[in-house]
């Protein structure tokens, strides 16, 4: 069989043609060559249990794009996937990272990349903003805006957050309305209280002031946790505290509304 | 984005919709087209293992190099999943995936084959380095002829029977119909047997 079975078999070369096709090796490695396909047509998820309970995360080679409560089936969640981000997804396959996405979403403090790359120049300045804000702190929408360097479109804020494509690693649930019903949902009240914040002695005063250092901070900032009781005064608002002489904290930086 | 592609090649392809037309009356419904818009997270990795070794046998028959056969199969993939995630659901569903898979390696390996000569002005030989291979020499002494075929039979008679697709599925990958189809095959066919008549009679005994 070494002789070159083609080119003198001059009456068959339909025989010749199906020989070649069976003669054309397989790529070697071929399972490999398939995951590298793989790798770069589909984004990745896995799911996951989480303080919102059961999630799914979806993460592309640039981090986490998009997660959701695993309320529907993969299906769903795949579908809304594509239809929000262009591409399939496939199973997690690569699990070097998954531990500290999941750490991240149990609330430690642990950097986990995000691909906010389908957003908005000013929904990726909101996103960064909030991604920034502490476990067990809580900040207004007006903050957000101020910080993103967008003042006065905290109503616009507000709608980034209803449509916060990564919630929990995106902490929009720190984000609350400064007045007497801050707190709406109660899944965003029951994320609170799990950090440590309690929506119940913030609701109403969201600002805390000390006549010993003459600061008023956003009530749960780091600084405020540490004014003495007898110290404390209450404000429903920045404003009323400057007004009383107060200067705003520049850790927390409350907004002074006009 | 592969529209473009594919008007682009020298064989004639009709637009997209007359090719999407002939082929929902010739081909059953797909399965793994409806996998992909029902969103099965399992689908993508269906199609690719249900496509990649036939895709890379015929890359390969165009291309005659491993390596470049590896390259043109990942970039007509990518090239098939960036279309596809942007599809609604139904369009998707109504995908005759592996003519149209065909066809998007039939134009990535043909850009693989035109940029390569532009370079080297050469047919490529994937002799190199494989040369004591002798069924190997053999595979390439026949795809080298079949090389040599004009354009148009030549993917006709790759497709029938190095593919072994059948006739209404090379319909799917070309836009020909069935008839066209089968002449270029049979003058193909033709062709090569005097290839290889005049070869044996040049060459002798090897």
């Amino acid at each position: 069989m070494n002789e070159p079975f083609a080119l003198n078999d001059a009456e068959r070369p339909v025989a010749t043609l199906r020989e070649t096709a069976a003669r054309i090796a397989s790529p070697r490695e071929s399972a490999v060559l398939v995951d590298g396909v793989l790798d770069e047509v589909t984004d990745s998820f896995f799911g996951v249990e989480s303080p919102l309970g059961m999630v799914y995360v979806a993460a592309g080679p640039g981090g986490v794009r998009y997660l959701a409560p695993a309320t529907s089936d993969e299906e769903e969640f795949a579908r809304c996937y594509r239809e929000r981000f262009g591409r399939f997804i496939s199973p997690a396959r690569g699990l070097a990272d998954l531990a500290e996405r999941v750490a991240a979403l149990g609330g430690e403090r642990v950097e986990v990349a995000l691909d906010l790359s389908r957003a908005t120049p000013f929904q990726r300045r909101v996103l960064e903003t909030v991604k920034g804000i502490a476990r067990g702190e809580v900040r207004p929408y007006v903050w957000v805006a101020s910080e993103a360097a967008f003042p006065g479109a905290s109503r616009a804020v507000g709608n980034v957050m209803a449509n916060n494509p990564i919630p929990l690693l995106v902490p929009c649930h720190r984000v609350v309305r400064n007045g007497s019903y801050a707190f709406g949902t109660g899944e965003k009240v029951r994320l609170l209280r799990l950090e440590g914040a309690s929506p119940e002695e913030i609701s109403g005063s969201p600002y805390l002031a000390t006549p010993t250092t003459g600061v008023v901070c956003h009530a749960t900032c780091r600084n405020a946790r540490r004014i003495r009781p007898e110290s404390r005064r209450l404000f429903r608002s920045v404003k009323g505290a400057a007004d009383a002489g107060y200067r705003p904290c520049k850790v927390c930086r409350p907004v002074v509304a006009a | 984005m592969f529209v473009r592609t594919f008007s682009a090649g020298p064989v004639v392809v009709k637009s997209v919709e007359t090719e999407m037309r002939s082929l929902d009356q010739t081909v059953g419904l797909d399965p793994i087209a409806a996998r992909l818009a029902d969103g099965d997270p399992l689908a993508p990795n269906a199609l690719v293992e249900w496509l990649y070794a036939e895709l890379y046998r015929y890359a390969f028959s165009v291309l005659r190099d491993e390596r470049a056969a590896e390259d043109a199969v990942q970039d007509a993939f990518e090239r098939a999943f960036s279309a596809l995630g942007r599809y609604p659901e139904e369009r998707l569903r109504a995908m005759r995936l592996r003519p149209w898979m065909y066809r998007i390696t039939l134009n990535v390996a043909r850009n693989g084959l035109r940029r390569r000569r532009e370079v080297s002005f050469e047919e490529p030989s994937a002799v190199d380095g494989a040369a004591s291979d002798e069924g190997r020499e053999a595979v390439i002494d026949v795809l080298a002829a079949l090389g040599r075929l004009p354009e148009r039979q030549r993917v006709a008679v790759t497709l029938r029977y190095l593919q072994d697709l059948p006739y209404a599925e090379i319909s799917g990958v070309t836009g020909w119909t069935e008839g066209t189809t089968k002449t270029l095959v049979r003058r193909g066919l033709m062709r090569l047997r005097k290839m290889m008549v005049e070869d044996t009679r040049a060459g002798g005994t090897r």
